[in-house]
């Protein structure tokens, strides 16, 4: 038989019709679209363009695997400036022109606020990574469709209150940074510490850049405290350490990890950094959802992933909606998907790291329970996650892990 | 897409507002006042604790007004010595202060957390897609009814008087001009305006936090005046309005240009608006609506 210049063609043809046959499948199905809404510029910009990079590492590793629910995911992206104003109408253009069906990414607990009412008015999903307590409750999630992948402040401080009760301190003060933040961990604290009956002997909320802290340190230690619990961020706290250290103040301190890490022994030292107690949510770094996202933050942004907190959480965004509208089946509304994510996140199913597998249990029938590269990722009913906090100490320079603390 | 315009030609009236605010202190008499979104965070916070008490929405924005002025003449008052460069510094300190009583008054503006649930007139009663009308429509007869009150002012003696003070404040007094009643009035009237401009938005969006009381906004107003036109209320309403358009058309920048990384979509932006600042400083020093200066009558 000879194979002439039609046989081939044909033989083309054929292939390219079966090669397309699965893709117009998908085309049948509209794309789900996901508004990635992040700080890239402004106070949030260590961690905006991470964040949206890992949106997209994500989204990709989504559409490998065959898409969600039948469906294509496709990302369109803008910038917060880390500014509320700026926000809202970035959050109006992609809701009403791109015609997003969730926004994942907001930074700051301002801009999440001013953008919530767009979401729940437009009846689609927020996901975000602020910790202002007002976000679980009406009216920002009246309608439960904010769901938050950090520890709320105030469960921080619950946490801190927790540690220092087993540590037996007795006269505790607080020092915040003045923003929700960093108020709502020392609140948090102090609410759960006077729910046991005790005191704080002072408490102090300081102004951001300050070249020093000296006066705020001096008030506190007035008090004579034994420990000083904070709702700090790394500049700061290195200072106000510094400082501490500098005048002698014999004191412990209870400190966010965002604030008590390596950096900060490597800015001060050991000795001024010595029985520090750094307090974290568990990050899931020995599981295989962790590796997979650090391996694609190397590939994206030439850091090891552990650098950028938010921008694991970020991906555990993609990942667990993603999972949630395979759930739901194809063609599933907001309410159906919302109605899914706690029940592929939650614990009750089969542990997957990953997408594919999630899918594929999903597919063979199997309740599934998503464990994210951020935390567990376990929602409660205001969509807040609600993980484990480690603690550690810092001696002679490294963090231990001691124990862990459930709230 | 339509509701998206709605949506941005309500800020886009906001923002004229607040040009036609700048364009009265600093346009007409002179006084450079850096201190704008101070005046719009006050209005908002007045507006939206008033509402938040139980009052109407029409009287929270009266409330607003009214805050406005009392601050307005505080600040004329703290800075009667000032001129120029100093005034500036001194407003731009004046914006830094709201935010920071906004943030430590707890009590009052619940700090860092801002204010959620502020009242939006009509909402219940129009449902989404109508209430952004409706408040579009709001916005813009307030902004018509402002500019033509402006206008009127500007044209007449007493918008004269002002611009005499502008351009020679040692002279308009020579002239019998009692100059520290006009600086007052101008100044209160500009604040007025401003925390009107507040008071809307804050009811648009019902969420105002210290996080909105950004310079940002400011220098978004400078920019747009000065493209309109410094001195004339038509310039100042086409800059507000330019200016935000402008700005909401660079995000379209993201859709056009696949391939670039989302910070070097957000630098484009900015070179952009820079880039758009420079040309047109280049080809049109004063504006595009410049100011006009009636010849004096021939002797």
């Amino acid at each position: 038989m000879t194979i002439d210049r039609r046989t081939i063609l044909q033989a083309g043809a054929g292939a390219l019709a079966l090669g397309l046959a699965p893709q117009g499948a998908f085309a049948q199905a509209e794309a789900f679209r996901i508004g990635a809404l992040n700080p890239v510029t402004g106070a949030g910009s260590p961690y905006g363009s991470g964040m949206a990079a890992m949106i997209l590492a994500a989204v990709e590793e989504v559409n490998a695997a065959g898409g969600a629910g039948g469906r294509q995911l496709q990302v369109f992206a803008d910038d917060t400036q880390t500014n509320p104003q700026s926000a809202v109408l970035a959050a109006k253009k992609l809701i009403e022109v791109n015609k997003v069906n969730a926004i994942l990414g907001t930074w700051s607990s301002g801009v999440s606020l001013a953008v919530i009412p767009l979401v729940n008015d437009a009846n689609i999903l927020l996901m975000h990574t602020s910790g202002a307590p007002a976000l679980s409750v009406p009216p920002a999630n009246a309608k439960g469709h904010g769901y938050r992948f950090q520890a709320t402040n105030d469960r921080f401080g619950r946490a801190f209150a927790e540690i220092a009760v087993k540590e037996g301190f007795k006269r505790p003060a607080t020092m915040a940074f003045n923003n929700a933040s960093g108020i709502g961990n020392t609140q948090g604290f102090k609410r759960a510490w006077e729910a046991k009956g005790n005191q704080v002997v002072a408490e102090v909320v300081y102004e951001p850049n300050q070249p020093s802290y000296r006066a705020e340190l001096q008030r506190v230690m007035a008090a004579r405290p034994d420990v000083i619990v904070m709702g700090s961020f790394l500049p700061d706290t290195t200072i106000i350490l510094r400082e501490a250290f500098q005048t002698g103040a014999n004191v412990r301190w209870i400190i966010p990890g965002w604030a008590a890490n390596p950096q900060l022994v490597t800015a001060l030292g050991n000795e001024p950094t010595e029985g520090i107690i750094s307090v974290d949510s568990v990050s899931n770094e020995q599981a295989a959802s962790f590796a997979r996202y650090d391996e694609a933050y190397r590939r994206k942004m030439s850091q090891p992933g552990a650098s950028n907190v938010y921008a694991a959480m970020t991906y555990d965004m993609v990942i667990a909606l993603a999972l949630a509208i395979e759930a739901a089946g194809p063609g599933a509304g907001t309410a159906q998907i919302n109605a899914k994510i706690r029940e592929v996140s939650n614990p009750g199913g089969e542990k997957v790291f990953t997408f594919a597998d999630g899918k594929a249990a999903l597919k063979a029938g199997r309740k599934i329970n998503y464990e994210g590269a951020s935390s567990v990722l376990d929602f409660d009913e205001f969509g807040d996650v609600t993980p484990d906090f480690g603690v550690f100490f810092i001696t002679r320079g490294k963090l231990e892990r001691r124990y862990v603390v459930k709230i | 897409m339509l509701s998206y315009l709605i949506f941005a030609l309500t800020i886009g009236g906001i923002y004229a507002l607040l040009a036609l605010s700048l364009n009265l202190v600093w346009g007409s008499a002179g006084m450079v006042n850096l201190g704008l979104a101070g005046f719009f965070g006050v209005g908002a916070y007045a507006s939206a604790i008033a509402t938040g008490a139980g009052a109407p929405v029409v009287f929270g924005w009266g409330i607003a007004a009214l805050a406005g002025v009392a601050v307005g003449l505080l600040v004329t008052f703290a800075t009667l010595r000032l001129r120029d460069d100093y005034l500036a510094i001194v407003t731009l300190g004046f914006a830094e202060m709201v935010r920071l009583v906004a943030l430590n008054e707890r009590w009052l503006t619940s700090g860092a957390d801002g204010i959620s649930g502020i009242a939006a007139p009509m909402k219940a009663e129009l449902g989404t897609g109508g209430f952004n009308l409706f408040y579009l429509a709001v916005v813009s007869l307030i902004v018509l009814g402002v500019w033509w009150m402006l206008a009127r002012l500007d044209a007449s003696p007493y918008g004269r008087t002002l611009k005499a003070i502008r351009e020679d404040q040692e002279l308009a007094r020579f002239a019998g001009k009692p100059v520290l009643r006009f600086k007052y009035e101008a100044f209160a009237l500009s604040a007025a305006i401003a925390a009107l401009a507040g008071a809307l938005y804050a009811h648009f969006q019902s969420y105002f936090s210290p996080d909105h009381i950004q310079p940002l906004i400011t220098i978004y107003i400078f920019l747009g005046l000065t493209a309109g036109g410094v001195g004339r209320p038509a310039g100042a309403v086409a800059g507000g309005y330019a200016v935000l358009l402008f700005i909401e058309a660079t995000r379209f920048a993201a859709d056009v240009l696949p391939g670039l990384k989302a910070v070097e979509v957000a630098a484009f932006r900015e070179i952009l608006i820079g880039a758009a600042l420079l040309i047109m400083l280049h080809l049109k020093p004063q504006g595009f609506l410049p100011e006009t200066m009636p010849k004096a009558p021939k002797p």
